[in-house]
This record gives structure tokens, sequence and C-alpha cells, in this order.
């Protein structure tokens, strides 16, 4: 299929094209234009005032936290949920009886209501009625228990915690799937080669998982980045904005307190922060990448 | 054959059209009521009020509190809106601001409906910049200090000695235990109107004030600070863990007998009567010899710009918040006055305390960007709860508030 | 792949046991709570067992109401994950296989859609629906599950998807194959572990997304399961025992379509085919 049809590239494409182009990009570029004036519900009236919601934003304080924490949460998120995801996904691929019914189960959480996720750990690290505390009291470890969402110092650390629970089964899905697709061929000649697990793993099945790595590496990012749910039930980006992200500020700014221009100026930077992030990414994978995509 | 066959289409098509050019329907939302079934009682208000007005009807739409503020902003933005919804008594000056709302003075006046019936209060809350835009449809306080009878009891605390500053403190001390688990005093400190309505009726117990009367803030004086101190002191009798902390978890620890005194407004006390717990209440707290002030909550009943039915809506409105009416139709407690006096001596436990308490307390402040001004309190409660130096945090506080004009 | 030793077996079942217990030691906590009777407070320290276990809690979760989101649910996930793995299959086709500098910007454009923040679009958005009349209806649902949807699908297909030599296609030319044949007779079958990945993402995102179905359903009878969980959750407190009750409820069915599926899923495929 070849440069030739190219028209029929676009018979194929169109009809993806078009919802996102209505629904995505309309909308987004409407945001955008909000951003530039001072529109909020008291204020029906919007005056243009440019990038001078943008320069106050800067100026802020709040943006610096918010863009720290939005860093913290999504890079820590991401590379726990790749990394256990992986580790699932090589654990359930074998052909025991026991895989087929934990590859169903371990869907569990992510499966879970992103509001019932997010209050069932709510409940869990309550200082005084929470299992962790219990178990930690129980075991020894700790004599009073830690109230880890109403400190600044753990709080971001337990909802990471609570977020890797509960992504990580997206990860180790696709990484099972792409795991079928290793060549076995491959595989076979490695062990005739003499080489161990170790080194069939690092040589052979993650250089041929490349492509599905990667893609899931920028995809758990986006996601991870616009994730609004664990953080806004568990602390409203409390304690004292030690938790507040990106999409908690524009929910707070629009639905909470009814500024609309700066949730549409939190919503564009929110954009550029994530594109300068993914841009990175791809620098740095600049560097090794060797085949062109489309050939094995 | 055919005329009269298209005839005939015309009118069958026409009759039911022209039966229903009379009626009309009328969109009210309201807050979903999760704990009784309020709903039944609202269908049945519902279905006398369509019968006693032929030619109208009500469709009432429940929506569940976590989603309430988010659609009707969003409906109100889009042109959606409902023709008569309850708003949280907060939102009143942001919707008038916003020309969301259509004030109701000539209605009320006409209708014979006047100040003397509701809470002062509540009728306060309703008026922004010398007009009126709602009318109350009900209302509580906060807080009320529930007690656990046999804690105190054990703990030989003389119950109404917890209504001033120095005997809560002093009962806090006797009743908290936070190796054994047991803890005096519920504080919240979470990112959520509670926590700012409990801060503010210390304030206001003690003299002080949230905003002045030109709108700048009045968290610096004297009586703010101490009161915030006051607070501060109280901070090691209440469990651990305030930063997060909501009225929903010191309810919880109330009830499994962990948290002697819970603050809550008087809607707790279903839940209290449904538990195996002793308990009773005082009216909140203040310096000794001066009457605790609580805060006022509630919700309003308003009519959207946008309706083009505003008449109905507006007799809809009165059905509401009529003597007869307004306590079978509500969770918290009537707005309405003499109603009031009834739903509160058949459904609760010192109905003469709690309008006591009523009649003495203080809205929050009535701006429209009072949304903008909760956040900055929320974090000041948090500042002053995790150390911060009273006056500095109400300095911190009041530099946000003003920068917000 | 040959099964592994004795030793290694054992090993690996201890892991697999070990990875399952952590990871579900929450949920013994959600069936505990919904089985806690309401008036029973909550103990100090937790008790992973209440003291008067009762289904009263499920009884009152699988209400009237619940089965009407259910059935919504369903309807708006089922038609979402048809139509975007449909739309996907043939966009991220055209991605792997066309590399004009115009398709390749296209390709950008859809997947930095994915970047955009739902709370900054969702006004926008709800007030177009409005304006078509949309509002209210599975429509409106499963146009905007679709598109928040479809660029994931998208990348997730193409990752499957590139993997696939184009030699195939020449190959299936030369047998005298056209583009459609070749789509659907070769690229299709062996797509299918992709195909079953990303038709569960599809699924499980749109079966548990809130934020557009809490904004474009107004009545009862519309709305989705996630969104019925705000039915518990009051101004003050929150009904745990038939929260959780419910979201046993809501989580059983889809880890029972996803366990029947999974051979499917895990068929992989045959060594030689790939190779080509």
């Amino acid at each position: 299929m070849a440069n030739r049809n190219s028209w029929l590239a676009w018979v194929f494409l169109i009809p993806a094209l078009i919802p996102v182009a209505v629904l995505m990009y309309y909308p987004m570029i409407g945001t955008v234009i909000e951003s530039l004036y001072s529109s909020s519900f008291i204020n029906p009236a919007p005056q243009f005032v440019g990038l001078e919601l943008y320069e106050k934003l800067f100026a802020s304080a709040e943006f610096a936290t918010i863009v720290r924490n939005s860093l913290i949460w999504t890079v820590f998120v991401v590379v726990m949920q790749n990394v256990s995801g992986f580790g699932v996904a090589l654990l359930l691929n074998q052909h025991l009886p026991t895989s087929g019914l934990l590859r169903a189960l371990i869907l569990l959480p992510w499966i879970l209501p992103g509001v019932v996720a997010a209050i069932l750990w709510r409940f869990m690290y309550d200082p005084q009625l929470g299992l962790i505390n219990s178990f930690l009291i129980r075991l020894g470890l700790s004599s009073e228990g830690t109230a880890w969402l109403a400190e600044a110092d753990t709080a971001m650390a337990a909802a990471i915690v609570a977020a890797v629970w509960k992504g990580f089964p997206f990860s180790a899905v696709v990484y099972l799937a792409a795991l079928q697709d290793v060549d076995r061929e491959q595989i076979e000649a490695a062990i005739i080669d003499g080489a161990g697990r170790i080194r069939r793993l690092i040589h052979v099945i993650i250089p041929s998982m490349r492509e599905v790595i990667v893609i899931n590496l920028v995809l758990t990012t986006i996601l991870t980045f616009n994730y609004f749910d664990m953080i806004w039930v568990l602390t409203r980006g409390g304690p004292q904005n030690a938790t507040h992200i990106f999409p908690t500020k524009i929910y707070e700014l629009g639905f909470g307190q009814f500024r609309f221009g700066d949730a549409a100026t939190y919503g564009v930077c929110s954009i550029l922060v994530l594109a300068i992030l993914i841009t990175l990414y791809f620098l740095v994978r600049r560097g090794d990448k060797a085949e062109p995509a489309g050939r094995a | 054959m055919r005329r009269s066959m298209m005839l005939a289409t015309v009118l069958a098509v026409s009759a039911p059209a022209l039966g229903h050019a009379q009626d009309v329907v009328l969109q009210f939302w309201d807050n979903q009521q999760t704990e009784s079934g309020l709903s039944e009682y609202q269908q049945e208000a519902v279905r006398s009020f369509e019968a006693a007005n032929p030619g109208i009807k009500v469709e009432v739409t429940t929506i569940p509190y976590p989603e309430y503020q988010q659609r009707l902003l969003t409906a109100v933005r889009s042109g959606n809106a409902p023709d008569v919804s309850t708003v949280d008594q907060i939102w009143v000056a942001a919707f008038a601001e916003a020309g969301a709302i259509v004030p109701l003075d000539k209605m009320a006046e006409d209708g014979g409906v006047t100040a003397e019936t509701f809470f002062p209060g509540a009728w306060a809350s309703a008026n922004y910049q010398d007009q009126l835009w709602g009318i109350p449809f009900n209302v509580d306080v906060w807080q009320f200090s529930f007690y656990n009878s046999a804690l105190l009891e054990a703990a030989g605390i003389e119950p109404s000695s917890i209504a001033t500053f120095e005997g809560l403190r002093a009962a806090g001390e006797k009743l908290t235990d936070a190796a054994g688990g047991k803890f005096g005093i519920g504080l919240m400190g979470h990112k959520g109107e509670d926590t700012v309505v409990v801060l503010d009726s210390f304030i206001f117990s003690n003299g002080g004030r949230v905003l002045d009367d030109d709108g700048s803030c009045a968290l610096t004086s004297d009586e703010a600070v101490e009161a915030l101190a006051y607070l501060q002191s109280l901070v090691p009798y209440a469990p651990r863990g305030i930063a997060n902390a909501s009225s929903g978890d010191m309810r919880e620890l109330f009830l499994n007998g962990s948290l002697a005194i819970e603050f809550w407004p008087a809607l707790e006390q279903p839940t209290l009567q449904k538990s195996s717990i002793d308990w009773d209440f005082v009216n909140g707290t203040a310096p000794e010899g001066q009457t605790p002030i609580g805060t006022y909550g509630g919700w309003n009943l308003v009519i959207y710009q946008d309706s083009e039915h505003q008449d109905a809506a507006w007799k809809f409105i009165e059905f509401l918040t009529s003597e007869e009416v307004n306590g079978k139709v509500v969770d918290l407690i009537p707005a309405n006055v003499a109603a009031a006096d009834t739903f509160l001596n058949a459904n609760r436990k010192g109905p003469d305390r709690i309008l006591e308490h009523l009649n003495n307390a203080s809205p929050r402040p009535l701006s429209p960007r009072y949304l903008e001004v909760s956040d900055i309190q929320v974090t000041l409660a948090q500042d002053v709860y995790a150390g911060m130096d009273p006056a500095e945090a109400a300095e911190k506080a009041c530099a946000a508030i003003d920068a917000l004009n | 792949m040959r099964g592994p030793s004795r030793v290694d077996r054992a090993g690996i079942v201890a892991a697999q046991l070990v990875v399952a217990l952590i990871v579900l030691l929450p949920f013994f906590w959600i069936v505990s709570v919904s089985l806690k009777p309401g008036d029973e407070p909550f103990a100090i320290p937790a008790n992973l067992w209440p003291d008067n276990p009762t289904l009263d809690n499920y009884i009152s979760a699988f209400r009237p109401e619940f089965r009407t989101y259910f059935l919504n649910s369903v309807i708006v996930s089922l038609s979402t994950v048809v139509i975007t793995i449909s739309l996907g299959l043939l966009a991220a086709y055209t991605f792997t296989r066309t590399q004009t500098r115009a398709i390749m910007i296209c390709m950008i454009l859809v997947i930095a859609a994915q970047m955009f923040p739902a709370s900054a679009i969702i006004i926008p958005i709800y007030q177009m629906m409005n304006a078509v009349g949309l509002l209210n209806t599975y429509a409106s649902l499963i146009l905007a599950y679709i598109t928040i949807t479809l660029p994931v699908a998208i990348w997730m297909l193409r990752a499957f998807m590139i993997r696939l030599p184009v030699v195939l296609d020449e190959a299936a030319a030369v047998d005298g194959c056209g583009p459609f044949r070749t789509f659907f007779l070769i690229i299709l079958p062996l797509s299918r572990p992709g195909i079953v990945a990303t038709s569960v993402f599809v699924l499980i995102v749109t079966w548990q997304e809130f934020l557009f179905a809490l904004s474009f359903t107004s009545t009862k009878d519309m709305r989705t399961l996630p969104v019925g969980m705000n039915d518990f959750i009051g101004q003050y407190g929150i009904r745990y025992g038939e929260l959780m009750a419910s979201s046993v409820l809501v989580s059983v069915p889809v880890v029972g379509v996803f366990f029947l599926l999974q051979k499917q899923f895990v068929a992989g495929l045959t060594a030689g085919a790939v190779k080509g």
C-alpha cells in the first residue's frame, strides 16, 4: 500500500480524523482564545487582555509549585507503573494453570471506577481508621501511625502509590500482549546459543518490544499528567498545595471558583508543559533510535 | 377525499397540542438528599402544588451534592439552566453578579413574603447590594458541639462547661489520650467549606469578623487573631491528620467512641439517633460570659434569568417556603421560622437551644468572590493548625483577600 | 516457549500469589466494608471482617436505578469499543503503511489531541452538544468517548501493526489482493492480540469515565454507573457500605468478560507467519 494509494489512505483516515477535529481541536482552540480574555462567571463581559493572564500566572509562586508537582507526580507514577507492569506481565506470561485466573484478576484495580478507588485509598490512609496504619501498628513498625495525606512530605508519595496500584494493570496488559507477539524463532535461536533467562530478556525480548515500550511510556505519561480523580478525592490538592497538579488546579479554578479565564490559561499551559516533557523524551530517544518505522 | 384526509391529519396532530397549550412545565433542580426518604415527601408536595395550580407541572431533578455546583454552572453558562433551583447561600452573590438570576423584590412584595417570615441570617444571605435575589429554603448552623455523654462523665467533665473557651480546652486535655487512641476535640482542616465555617464560628464568637462592611479583610483584628490562637491551642487534643480531616471523618471517629466532641450542624442528629452512643450537645463555644455565635449555612431558592415561566416559578417558591409545606420538603431545618418551630419540636432533640443558636447566627461574607475568599481561609486554617504564628497567618490571608480586588 | 522446570514453576506460582495478594488486598477491604451494616461503626484498629456481616448493602446497591445505569454503561461502552476499534484500525493501518508528510502530520496531531485536559474543554463540548440537541442521549456520550479514546487506540494499534513487515503486504499484492483484502485477510488476524488489548483498554476507560458522563447526562435514566456512584456521596458523609457493594457489582462483570476473552488474547502467533 505505497504512496500511490494515498487517496485510499485518506479514505481510511478521514472517519477517524473528524471526531478528533470537531470535538477536541475546535473546543481547545476555543479554550486558547478564552485564555486571552479575562472572563469569569461574575464578569460575563469578557475583555481582551492578550497575554496578561499568562504573565500573571508565570509570576505566581503557585504556578511553579504546580509545575513541579505535576512533573514529580508524572515521572514517578509512569516509571513505577511501567516497571511493575512489565514485571507482572513477565510473571503472567507463563503457561501455568494459575496464570489464566490471575490475568483477569490483575485488572481489578484498573477497572474499579476512579472515584471509588480514590475513596478507598483515602480511607486506607486514614490516620485512625485506615488499614495501612493498622497494619504498621500491628506489625510493630510504627507506634502511632502517620497522617499520610495530611503531611506535605508524605502526601505526594502516598498519592503516587495509590495511582501506581490503580494504573499498572494497563501497562501489564499492554506488555503481556507484546510478549505474546515476540518472535518465537529468535528466542529459540537464543536458547540454542546458550543464552540464559536474563540474557534472553535483555537482548532479545526487550529490543523486540521497543516500539510498544516507547508508545506505552508516552501514553502513560499523557494519561498520568491529566489524571484528575485520584488526587482530587485524596487531598483536593492539599495540604497547602503539596499535591496540586494541573488537572486539579484547572478544575478548582473553573468549577470550584468560577474563574474560567484563569482555568483556560492553566489549561493551555498544561498542554505546553506536557508537550515539552514528551518532546524531551523523544529527543533523548533520537540518540539511540536505529530503524525507521515499518520494517521489522 | 385527499383534502379531508389532510384536514383530518392536521386536526389529529394539533389536537394534543391544543390540549397542552396551557400547561407550563417548570424545571426544578434540587440537591439530592441521600439520608432520608425525603424524595417521597417532595413528590407528594409537588403533587399537591400541581393540584392547587392546574396548568403548571413541575419536573423535579435531584442532583447529588458532589456534582451540583458543576452541573449548575455548566447549565447556566450554556443557557440550559432550570427555571428554579436551590443554590447554596454562598453562591447567591456570584449568581446575582453574573446576571444569572432575577431579583425578587417586587414578587416578594406583591406576594407578602417578608423578612420576618424567615431567620434573619438566612434572609440576609439572600440579599446582595440592596436587592433580594432568593428566598431562604432551609438553614442550619455550624456548629453545635455534640458530645459523648459517657466519655465526659467518665472524665468528670460537666457538659455545659464545654461551651466556654477555657472549658473546652480543659475538657480536651482530660479527654485526650493519643497513645490510647482517644481524642477530645474533632478539628478539621481539609479543603472544604466545613473547615471554613468552623473557623468562622470561633472568630465570630470571639467578636471578630471575616470581612469588614467595606469588603476589606478583618482577619488581622485582635479578636480574630485571638480566636485563631485559641484554635491552635486545641490542636494537641484533636486526632492526627487535621490537614486532611473532614467533618465526615470526625463523625466516623465519634461513632466508634474514639472522639468525645464533634462539631456538626443540627443535621447530624438523625445519624446520632440511629447510633448506640449516648449523646447531647451545646450551642458552640465562646469566651466566658459571651454568647456563642454560629455560622449560617443553608440553601436559597432562586429563579433563573432565562426562565420563560418566572411567574409560575414564583408561585412554586411561595408554596415551598410556606409554613405548611416548608417543613415537609427539607432535610436541614426549614428557613420559615414558624415551620422550623414545628419541625424541630417534632424531629430534633433540644429544639429551643437549636432555635436560639439559629437566631444568633451570622452568615458568611456576601461577596460574589466568596469562593476565592473561602479558599484563602482554608489555607489560613491549615497554616494555623500546622503551627504558624496566628498573627502572621492572618496577615498572609488578608494580603491575599485584599489582593482579590 | 518451553514450560519452566519444576522448581521454576513453584517459584513463579509463589511470586504470582504474592503479587496477587498485594494487589488485591484493598479489594478484601472493599468486600469487608460492603458487608458491614450501616449502623456498625468502623473499628480501630481496622477489622478485615465486620462483626455482623450483612448483605443489605448489596440489596440496596442493586436498586432499580442500578440496572438502568448498568444498561446505559453497557450500551455506551460497547458501542464505543466497536466504533473506535473500527476507525482506529483503519487509521493505524494507514499510519503504518503510508509515510507521506501530510499523513505523518495528521498522525502527530491526532496523538497530540490526547494531551488536552478534559476539564478545560468540557464546557465548549457541552455547548456544542447542547446546540445540536444531543444532550442527555447515548449519542453524545458515545461521540465524546470515541473522541477521547481514538488517539490512544490508534496509537496502540499502530504499535502492534508496525511489527508486521511490509513484505506481507507485498506478498499479498503479488497474490492479487487489493488493499481491502490485504487489510481484512492478512493484517487484521495477525493484529489480534493488539486488537484485544486495545478493546480492553477502550472498554475499561469508557466503563469508568466520569467527567463527560456527568456533564452530558441530566436525567437519572441516562446516567452511567460511575455517575451513579454519586448517589451514595452526600454533602457531609459517604455511605461506604453501599458504595463499596456497588463497586463490587460494577467491577465483576468486566473481569468476567476479560477472563472469557483471554483465550483470544493469549492466542499469540504461530511461528513462521510473522517472519514471512
